[in-house]
Parts: C-alpha cells; sequence; structure tokens
C-alpha cells in the first residue's frame, strides 16, 4: 500500500514536470523549446507570457485541490468543494464591486476581502458557545451563498455595459497573469504545507468531532485552521482566475479512489493532480479554444465524470 | 482512581440532566451505569470524557481535574467505544487502530516501530488482525465495534468508557466483546452503560443506578438491583434471583401485569417441593386469586408464594402440619371455588394437605397431573396417600393433564358466592 502510494505520487510528478515542459510551448503561438533562446520575440513571448500562466495556473490548480480535500475531511463528504462555505460568491461578489463601481480596479484585493468576509461570517453564524459544528457551517454556507448570489445578481443587472466583464471574470481564466499574479500565487504553496502539516489530524476529525475530541484533537482550533488555510487559499486562487469550478471538487474526489483516504497521501497526490488538471485545461483554452475561459473547460470535462463516478459508485 | 465532585451537567442552563452526581470508581474496576432511556446515562458518561463540561463540580484523575488535561494528555488518560460510528472514508482498519496513536505522536513525527508494536497487539487482543487491511466500511458491525475497542486500547488509556458499545450486537458479539473487555480489568479502569440489568450484573463490579439525573443507588450488583429499585425507577416487576452459575443477581421481569381474566374465582393450591411454583406463575399472570399451602418455609414452593404476593399458610422447616396451620387451611379451603392438587411428593408431614380434602366437594378440586414431573413426586406414606388420591377421584375430582386443560378447567368453575 505504502509503496503503491509513493508510485502515485511519484508518476504524478514526473508527469507534471513533463506536463510543464510540454505546455509552455503551446498556445496560440507555439514555441519550440529551442527557439525560446534563439529568437527574441519568442523569448519574450514565453518569459513575460507564457511562464507565468502556467505556473499561475499550476499554483491555482494546487491550492484549489488542497482545499477541495482539506473541506471534504473536514465536512466528512466528498461532495463537499473548497466554495462550499461561501468563499467562491464571496469573492465574486467582491469582484463585481471592484468593476461595478472602480471600473476593475484592485480587483482581485476585492475578490479576496470579499472571500475572507464570506468564510468569517459563515463561522460566525455557526458559532455557538464556543463550537461550531460542521453541519451549521455547512448550512450558514449555502445560506450566505445565496445571499451573497442575490447581491451579486443585482450587481449584474445594473451592471451595464461591465456585465460581459463580471461574466468573463466569474467563468475564471489566466487571460492577464503578469509575474506580480505568481508571486502572489506562491502564498497558496505556504497555505498548502500548513494543511498538510495537519493532515493526520484531518484523517481523525474526518471519523467525528466528538471521536476526535476522545483520540487528543483539539478540534475547535483544527477547524479554525482549516477554514482560515483554506479561504486563504481559495481567496488568492480566486482572485488570480475567477472561480474555476470543479478542480476542487474531482480531483480529491478521484485521488481517494486511487490512494486511499489518508491525507498524508491525499494532499500532496490531490494537489499535484489539480495542478495538472488545471494546467491541461488553462494550455486547451489558450491553444484550441480561442482563449475560451478556463472554467467552461474544467465545469464541461469535470461534470460528466463526476457523474460517471456517482454513476460507478451506486453500482459498487 | 475516579472521583466525581458533585457535578451537574446540562446541555442548556435551563434544562438540568444530571444534578449533584457525586461518586468514586476504585483503580482496575468494571464499574457500570444503568437507568431507564433519558435518566442521565451518555450524559455521565460524556462528563467522564470532556466531552460536555459540568456546569457545577467536577471531576478527578488521581486527584487531578480534568478540566486542566490538555486533549492530548486527556486522550492517553480516558478513551471512549461508542454506540455506534460511521465512517465515511474507506480507512482501513489498521488505519483506524492506529489512529489510537496520535496522542503520543508529534505533530512532525511518524509511527515508531513500538508503536506498529502497540497497535498490533491491540488487533491481536480483539481479534481483528486477519482483517486489518480491509476497509472499515467492509466489515460487519461486530467486527467494526472490535476494531473500535482495539483503536482505545491502543491510546493505551487507565480507564475506558463505554457508551453502551455492544447495545447493537447480538449476544455472542456482545458477550465475545465484553469478556475482552473484562480480561483487560485490573490494568484498566472500565466504565460501562448497560441497558441489560443481567449483563451489567454479570460483569460489573459496581453499579450505578441513575433515575432522572439523579442517583438512586449505586453499590455491588445485589445492593443496586433489587426489587424495589427496579420497580421504583423502571416501573415494571421482576423478580431477582441468583445467576446459578455465577452467584450474580439475575432479574427476571414479570412479563404483564395481572389481568382480571380470572375474574373472582379463589383458588387454594395444594403444593410442595416446587410443584406449585409453575402454576402460582400461570395463576398469577392469569388473574386468579391464588392463596396456598400447608407450606414450610424452607420449601421452594414457599419462596415462590412469597415473590408473587400469594398468601401461604405455613409451618417452620421440616416439620409438620400443626393444628393450628390445618385450621387456617381449612377456613382458606372453605373460602376457595377450586382446590388443585398437584403431582407432589407426599410424606407424614404433609398428608395432613390432602387427608383433609376428602371432606370437600369432589367437584371443587382438581388434581393437576403431569407425566413429566411424575418422577419428583412420590408416596411416602406407606399407601395411604394413593388411596386419598383414589378416593379424591372417585369422588369426582377432575383431572388435568396439562396446564391448557386446567384453565379449560377452570374456566368451567363458578363462584360460590355471586357477586
Amino acid at each position: 500500500m505504502k509503496h503503491r502510494n509513493a508510485f502515485v505520487i511519484t508518476t504524478l510528478l514526473i508527469l507534471l514536470l513533463a506536463s510543464l515542459l510540454i505546455t509552455v510551448t503551446m498556445g496560440p503561438t507555439s514555441l519550440s523549446l529551442a527557439s525560446i533562446l534563439e529568437e527574441p520575440t519568442a523569448g519574450m513571448i514565453f518569459f513575460d507570457i507564457r511562464l507565468p500562466r502556467v505556473i499561475a495556473a499550476l499554483l491555482v490548480g494546487c491550492g484549489l485541490a488542497l482545499a477541495g480535500t482539506a473541506m471534504q475531511g473536514l465536512f466528512k463528504n466528498s461532495m463537499a468543494d473548497p466554495y462550499i462555505i461561501g468563499t467562491s460568491s464571496g469573492a465574486s461578489l467582491g469582484a463585481a464591486i471592484s468593476i461595478v463601481l472602480l471600473g476593475g480596479l484592485f480587483l482581485p484585493v476585492f475578490a479576496f476581502i470579499g472571500a475572507a468576509v464570506a468564510t468569517f461570517t459563515v463561522y460566525m453564524l455557526a458559532m455557538h458557545r464556543g463550537r461550531a459544528p460542521v453541519e451549521t457551517l455547512l448550512l450558514s454556507g449555502i445560506a450566505l451563498s445565496m445571499f451573497f448570489s442575490a447581491f451579486l445578481s443585482f450587481l449584474m443587472y445594473s451592471a451595464g455595459k461591465s456585465l460581459h466583464q463580471i461574466i468573463f471574470w466569474l467563468m475564471g481564466g489566466f487571460w492577464n497573469i503578469s509575474w506580480s499574479d505568481v508571486w502572489i500565487a506562491l502564498l497558496i504553496v505556504i497555505g498548502c504545507v500548513i494543511l498538510y502539516a495537519y493532515s493526520r489530524d484531518l484523517n481523525i476529525l474526518s471519523l467525528g468531532e466528538e471521536e476526535a475530541v476522545h483520540l487528543g484533537v483539539n478540534v475547535e482550533r483544527l477547524k479554525r485552521i482549516l477554514l482560515f488555510f483554506s479561504s486563504f487559499i481559495v481567496g488568492i486562487a480566486v482572485s488570480i482566475a475567477g472561480a474555476i469550478g470543479f478542480i476542487g471538487l474531482i480531483t480529491p474526489h478521484i485521488m481517494r479512489l486511487i490512494v486511499g483516504p489518508d491525507h498524508r497521501v491525499l494532499f500532496p497526490s490531490s494537489m499535484i493532480a489539480g495542478a495538472l488538471f488545471l494546467l491541461w485545461a488553462d494550455t486547451i483554452a489558450r491553444s484550441f479554444a480561442n482563449e475560451m475561459p478556463v472554467g467552461v473547460i474544467t465545469s464541461f470535462v469535470g461534470a460528466p465524470f463526476f457523474i460517471f463516478l456517482l454513476r460507478r459508485r451506486m453500482k459498487a | 482512581m475516579i472521583t466525581v465532585d458533585g457535578i451537574d451537567v446540562g446541555y442548556d442552563e435551563i434544562e438540568r440532566i444530571l444534578s449533584h452526581i457525586s461518586f468514586d470508581v476504585a483503580d482496575g474496576m468494571f464499574f457500570g451505569i444503568i437507568g431507564p432511556n433519558g435518566s442521565g446515562k451518555t450524559t455521565l458518561i460524556k462528563a467522564l470524557s470532556r466531552t460536555l463540561t459540568p456546569q457545577s463540580g467536577a471531576i478527578f484523575l488521581e486527584e487531578k481535574d480534568i478540566a486542566s488535561f490538555s486533549y492530548r494528555d486527556l486522550a492517553r488518560e480516558v478513551s471512549v467505544v461508542p454506540q455506534e460510528t460511521n465512517i465515511s472514508f474507506d480507512f482501513t482498519v489498521e488505519d483506524i487502530v492506529m489512529m489510537g496513536r496520535h496522542p503520543y505522536l508529534t505533530r512532525f513525527s511518524s509511527e515508531t516501530p513500538a508503536d506498529i508494536e502497540i497497535v498490533r497487539h491491540a488487533m491481536e487482543l480483539t481479534n481483528t488482525l486477519r482483517f486489518r487491511h480491509r476497509s472499515i466500511n467492509e466489515i460487519s458491525g461486530g467486527e467494526r465495534q472490535r476494531v473500535i475497542i482495539a483503536r482505545a486500547l491502543a491510546q493505551q488509556p487507565k480507564i475506558l468508557l463505554l457508551d453502551e458499545a455492544t447495545s447493537h450486537l447480538d449476544i455472542s458479539h456482545e458477550m465475545e466483546i465484553l469478556s475482552i473487555i473484562t480480561s483487560l480489568k485490573g490494568d484498566v479502569t472500565v466504565v460501562a452503560i448497560f441497558h441489560d440489568l443481567n449483563l451489567a450484573a454479570h460483569y460489573c463490579d459496581e453499579l450505578i443506578l441513575l433515575n432522572e439525573g439523579r442517583i438512586v443507588s449505586i453499590g455491588t450488583p445485589a445492593q443496586v438491583l433489587t426489587r424495589e429499585n427496579i420497580r421504583d425507577v423502571y416501573g415494571i416487576d421482576v423478580l431477582i434471583r441468583t445467576n446459578p452459575m455465577t452467584g450474580a443477581p439475575y432479574v427476571i421481569p414479570i412479563v404483564d401485569q395481572p389481568v382480571p381474566a380470572g375474574g373472582n374465582l379463589k383458588i387454594h393450591l395444594i403444593c410442595g417441593g416446587g410443584a406449585g411454583t409453575d402454576i402460582m406463575y400461570l395463576l398469577h399472570r392469569k388473574g386468579y386469586r391464588v392463596t396456598t399451602g400447608v407450606l414450610c418455609v424452607n420449601d421452594s414452593d414457599f419462596t415462590t408464594a412469597q415473590e408473587l404476593d400469594i398468601p401461604c399458610v405455613s409451618v417452620p422447616p421440616f416439620s409438620q402440619v400443626s393444628p393450628p396451620a390445618l385450621g387456617e387451611l381449612e377456613k382458606r379451603l372453605s373460602d376457595a371455588d377450586a382446590v388443585l392438587v398437584t403431582t407432589m411428593p407426599v410424606g407424614p408431614g404433609n398428608i395432613d394437605n390432602i387427608r383433609i380434602l376428602t371432606r370437600y366437594p369432589g367437584d371443587r378440586i382438581i388434581m393437576v397431573e403431569q407425566e413429566e414431573v411424575e418422577k419428583t413426586s412420590g408416596d411416602f406414606t406407606g399407601g395411604e396417600a394413593d388411596r386419598i388420591i383414589a378416593a379424591l377421584k372417585a369422588d369426582g375430582a377432575r383431572i388435568a393433564g396439562s396446564y391448557e386443560e386446567l384453565l379449560t378447567h377452570l374456566l368451567t368453575m363458578k363462584t360460590k358466592t355471586k357477586q
């Protein structure tokens, strides 16, 4: 079992490296690795456009998959996704406010603040006598998402010309990625390392809160850590690339089928798989689909696959 | 030693579930918590495991307040086996048991060979080793509960709390698990909730009986499981016997309350040597007004009569039916609408019990003759008893070969005094 998991992770890592090398050459202008060094234009496209975009896609994919894994563990439910506690609706509302009121100024900042406010509100709503039961968290998250969506719809309704911009942002994509975005995306890595350190605690929490207490886990603190760092990662990911769906739901689900539920293995393998998934989705978007929003592709591929898994599990 | 010192516990300020609970549990003891639904048993376990914090009072482990323990330190002292576990993800059995080592591992350390050995030993004890690589969701309920016990043991606790840990299992699995736990006694103090009073009596050194959040009784099973306590708390009537194999008290619920099926029919039962016990239970259940005697107070039929509150004419142990007792018997007989005579051993001591019947109308006598009890009966009077029985039959006494036949005869009997 241990050997098999090591093999899976190694294979995924090799695939990721190979994909990196292949995807940087792909795009509206295809570049050969040799031309990057020889031709100045090719080099510029590579360093200023292609490379930051590929790295950002990789980090965002990694972050969303990890946050999805953490939420599924926390909610003991493999149908949970990183947006379940209102993060994406908060970020979307923040982004829409920026687009409508400020013409898109500080959009990532607004998106991040929106995500943070949403998560914090959900946590406070679910809090009762120093405890925030996961069931209440889940329901407060759904309620708040709906509430924020109402606001978002209202903004879209009154957005006028900028409606197109809002819709584009909501579908998610990596059009205008620069190196500054990549530096911000590196914060995702820090969040990932911290969450990984709690993987054994999360294993135990996924048995149930009371049992986790009996096994010596400080459950309320663990929940705060998981919610805080997941939202932090998701907030950053969403502020960079918009609300890209399905990666955070599908990836952990598939990887759990392959490596099992132990988060010490599941976390790293989901991260790599998520990175791979988004890397290729974005490559397809920019190379073959005329810069279609990448969220369209992830959902287009993800939803049928998800249904397939669901049906298969029902038969089992 | 666990010291519970005057705790009040409630989920809500207004709604108090436990009030002023104080008791001690000595090291190495198997301590049972019993009481009806909603009496606060689970709440007490939750207070002991610190899942619930008492509003007042405190719980001490070796004189240290459990409120002062860190999560990890408490998990090294106390482990809990819940009634049921739902595990959403397919962890292997070994993964689950290994989680018991969590309180001993630091954040960045992984399991040492010592941990692996402890886990293996816990699985060996609980007989779960052979399916350690299977998913926790593929195994049966009994197997899963053993795995959870293995995990609790891997915590190497001083105290093991069982919250009705076996109540979803069938009797063989229940016994298996309780035997595993009993085998730990001495090293581990066990505090367990029981629904089955007889299992509690069998396994526990001490019991605490709760009702409406208060302690009704605490002590050895024999002290706690009394007819009065059970009637007060559960509202049912029971018989308390001694389990012949263990010496523990054995609780037998009296299934249905007397119903007036028997109406006002008064029956006097002549029995002895245990021949009347089953009939007394039967008639009592059917609601007849039964009297019995004359019996020696060391006769098992006398004990039954006492248990069922059946009026009984009695004489001291191993003594003959005395004139005053005979007088009383005569009074009972003249009151009775029917007299039952069981197949019983008759000797010089109790021959008067049947001799007196010759003066009684034969059609009001029913001889209960069951073939299977023939062996325990007999005439030890040199033929006189048999002659009397034959005379009674000749005089019109009816014969009932089975209890069913007996009940049929009784239905045709009429009360002497119409009411």
